[in-house]
């Protein structure tokens, strides 16, 4: 299985890619993740990969073999659709992150290519700020795609559920659970 | 599940490891933080890394096993301990590591370091995943101790971040007495001529003994050929999975020629293949094995699966169509930019408007400044050079070359790790009228690198001890014009920071305001009221996360707005604002 979750600096990649991975590994696979981590201000362009099966040699995902990408940002997405196999999923965060040009006039967010690229693939879209927001804070948004996930993927749900609960902070555990369900239930 | 770097930290807490040392920089960070886990560790973020490998120098001589890690061009700056270390014998168990860095994901070059171990006559053993990070870790102290010999594990920033799979032991304890006195660690000649066969020795007894080390891996296909490799790129070559002969390397330097010859004797032709340098294909022409490598795999970048697969095809070994990297789409880009609440935002948005054109920057947050949109820094070299460097220039522009304002540009961490020397060195033969401003951005942490601690964080964070005073520090070494400014009050630090470029002579403006991602900054957000933006982009030209242009019901043309979850409240946007449109919130 191999997914490619793409996104923003500062949207928590490292620790997401961690669960699924934590995840992935007690449902009994061989795991390998990659986290791309280069300066550390916020606001460049990140990615991760997860794979496990029976045995994972290399960490890298080859070109179109995704089999989920997790776009955390729609354009970031768009970026890396080459990455997924033609009958492949998305499951993408739709709260934009404009990047300095388009803010700057100097290029036009691909809002159409984005929407298109959704309706070629099997995909589902929320904007899962405002779903965790709702619940309590936003920072929950990315335990929203895990739910969405996690419905698509042959792992038995207490396991996310456990995972997620040791990972997020106390204060933070009953949001997560009602963000992930959330996810568990949209797809 | 480790990431490469969590797994060094393992095995060496499991190997009794006792004194763990480093310089913070990408990708060996995470080796440090992982160790302070251990309650019988004692870990430090020294100054720099020279001084963090001679803290761990004392370590080993005091008789325990000591690691010191260090992002590649770290070895630079601890080469001169590193060199004469390396001919005395160590104590406790000792490991240098170094994370290199091919493709130069973010570093400034692609040193090869296996290179460095060979020079400084080091073992060198080459991780291909965590678990076997783990075990080399605790192999290499151990062997270490047996043949005192300092060690060298060398890992790549793609394994230092990547997780699998690893098998957790139990801690042993153990520990040698102190170090007695001996001429054998004071290197002075004769000591030191004879420590010159000493290390020649040493390395050849390991080079003996490497025939029955468990580090490599060996894979018959009963193919005429044999591609020999080492480290990551073994497991992206299995990805390929040729039909082909493997001989992975664990124990990398000295290779033992009569095991490698035991192993190429069977076959009629050799291929290596390696990240960056020749090093293995070297060693082996050394030997005088034929082999080919470099002639078919890239001298620089990493080698992933596609990338070995085309080599592979190259050298006629498999069949196939070459591919073209497909990662990525050509779209918009996106570009790092400064935190909500950066200190450093301010400074480079005055910079810009400021008549100086000759910006030298150095190494932090800050080389941002060298990119779009700031695009007014003219060069980045190492830690620290920003300050010879500018000096090298105003000199020679006294010379005749030029007469303009010339600015200098350094975070703290890096005046800590490096800068002051380049400081001192300032004074010397100074004469009047030789323009030059030092710009200090004291955010007080290494904030690059995830914000560790520096020589300054004391002053804003309780937790941490050192409390150096930057300005004081000058002024004693005997700087005349000091100015601090507090970079959030707008105004005032853009007429310090215009006069000082403006003043014929040299001064230092010390900007202090907290990283906004260390201290975690969240005070009251702005808005923007669309009924007085004149929609003249001021305020979006400082590039701030959560600022851009937008449609307001009922108002004609883009105005700016603010996304309030983004923005951290530090009223940059408001003080540039030239119609006073971006207002504090209501405090809820």
């Amino acid at each position: 299985m191999n997914i490619m979750m793409v996104g923003v600096g500062g949207q928590g990649l490292v620790m997401t890619s961690g669960i699924i991975a934590e995840v992935a590994r007690r449902a009994g696979y061989d795991v390998k993740t990659n986290d791309v981590i280069g300066l550390s201000q916020r606001g460049g362009r990140v990615w991760a990969s997860i794979r496990f099966s029976n045995m994972v040699y290399s960490m890298n995902i080859p070109d179109g073999e995704a089999d989920f990408l997790l776009a955390l940002e729609p354009l970031e997405g768009y970026r890396y659709r080459e990455m997924l196999k033609d009958d492949g999923i998305i499951l993408m965060n739709k709260r934009i992150i404009y990047p300095s040009d388009v803010v700057f006039d100097k290029a036009e967010y691909p809002h159409d290519e984005i929407d298109k690229m959704l309706e070629s693939y099997e995909s589902y879209g929320l904007d899962a700020n405002e779903v965790a927001q709702g619940f309590g804070n936003k920072m929950a948004a990315n335990t929203v795609i895990l739910g969405m996930l996690a419905k698509k993927l042959d792992i038995d749900k207490s396991i996310w559920e456990q995972v997620i609960k040791e990972r997020v902070p106390g204060k933070a555990i009953e949001i997560n659970q009602k963000s992930f369900d959330f996810g568990y239930d949209f797809v | 599940m480790l990431t490469g770097n969590e797994a060094i930290a393992r095995g060496f807490y499991e190997a009794g490891g006792k004194m763990a040392t480093s310089y913070p920089g990408s990708p060996t960070v995470q080796i440090l933080e992982a160790c302070k886990q251990y309650d019988d560790v004692y870990a430090e973020f020294s100054t720099n890394e020279k001084v963090a490998l001679e803290v761990a120098i004392g370590g080993s001589f005091a008789g325990l096993r000591s690691m010191v890690s260090m992002k590649h061009v770290g070895m630079n700056i601890a080469a001169d301990p590193l060199m004469t270390f390396t001919e005395t014998p160590t104590n406790g168990g000792f490991l240098l590591i170094t994370g290199d860095d091919p493709g130069l994901k973010s570093s400034q070059n692609e040193q090869d370091n296996r290179v460095f171990g060979k020079f400084a006559n080091m073992p060198i053993v080459d991780p291909s995943d965590a678990q076997e990070a783990k075990d080399f870790t605790k192999f290499a102290l151990e062997m270490s101790e047996r043949y005192e010999a300092p060690f060298m594990l060398r890992i790549t920033s793609r394994l230092c971040h990547a997780r699998s799979v690893v098998k957790l032991d139990e801690a042993i304890s153990t520990r040698k007495p102190v170090f007695e006195k001996d001429m054998k660690y004071a290197m002075i000649p004769p000591a030191s001529v004879k420590a010159q066969y000493f290390m020649r020795d040493r390395l050849e007894a390991l080079s003996q003994a490497s025939q029955s080390f468990d580090l490599n891996k060996y894979e018959d296909k009963g193919s005429d050929v044999l591609i020999i490799t080492s480290g990551i790129t073994y497991n992206h070559l299995k990805e390929v999975n040729p039909d082909i002969s493997i001989l992975k390397l664990g124990f990398i330097y000295p290779l033992n020629e009569g095991l490698i010859r035991s192993y190429t004797d069977q076959y009629k032709s050799v291929i290596v293949i390696e990240e960056m340098m020749p090093f293995i294909e070297n060693e082996l022409k050394l030997m005088g094995i034929a082999c080919e490598g470099k002639k078919y795999f890239s001298f620089t970048g990493e080698l992933d699966a596609r990338i070995i697969r085309n080599g592979l095809i190259d050298a006629g070994l498999i069949e196939g169509d070459k591919k073209k990297a497909g990662m990525t789409l050509e779209t918009v880009n996106r570009l790092p930019l400064f935190c909500a609440g950066c200190p450093h935002r301010p400074i480079f948005d005055i910079l810009k408007k400021s008549k100086a054109k000759m910006v030298i920057g150095d190494i932090g947050c800050y080389s941002l400044s060298i990119l779009d949109p700031i695009d007014i820094s003219n060069s980045i070299i190492s830690m620290g050079a920003t300050i010879g460097i500018t000096k090298g220039i105003r000199k020679a522009m006294s010379l005749g070359q030029a007469e303009e304002p010339v600015v200098s540009v350094i975070g703290d961490g890096t005046f800590f790790h490096s800068g002051i020397p380049s400081f001192i060195n300032l004074l010397h033969q100074q004469k009047d009228f030789e323009n030059m401003t030092f710009l200090i951005l004291d955010n007080r942490t290494t904030a690059m690198t995830g914000g560790q601690h520096n020589g300054g964080s004391g002053n804003f964070n309780e937790q941490d001890d050192l409390h150096v005073d930057i300005k004081a520090l000058l002024e004693t070494i005997g700087f005349k014009r000091v100015i601090e400014v507090d970079q959030f009050d707008y105004k005032a630090s853009k007429k310090v920071i215009n006069d000082e470029i403006a003043f014929n002579g040299l001064s230092i403006v010390i900007a202090k305001g907290q990283c906004a991602l260390k201290y975690k900054t969240k005070k009251t957000p702005y808005y923007v009221d669309p009924e007085v933006c004149i929609g003249c982009k001021t305020c979006i030209k400082t590039n701030c996360p959560p600022l851009k242009m937008k449609t307001y019901e009922g108002i004609n043309g883009l105005k700016s707005s603010i996304d309030p979850e983004m923005c951290v409240g530090c009223g940059v946007c408001a003080q540039v604002c030239p119609v006073g449109a971006i207002k504090l919130s209501e405090v809820k």
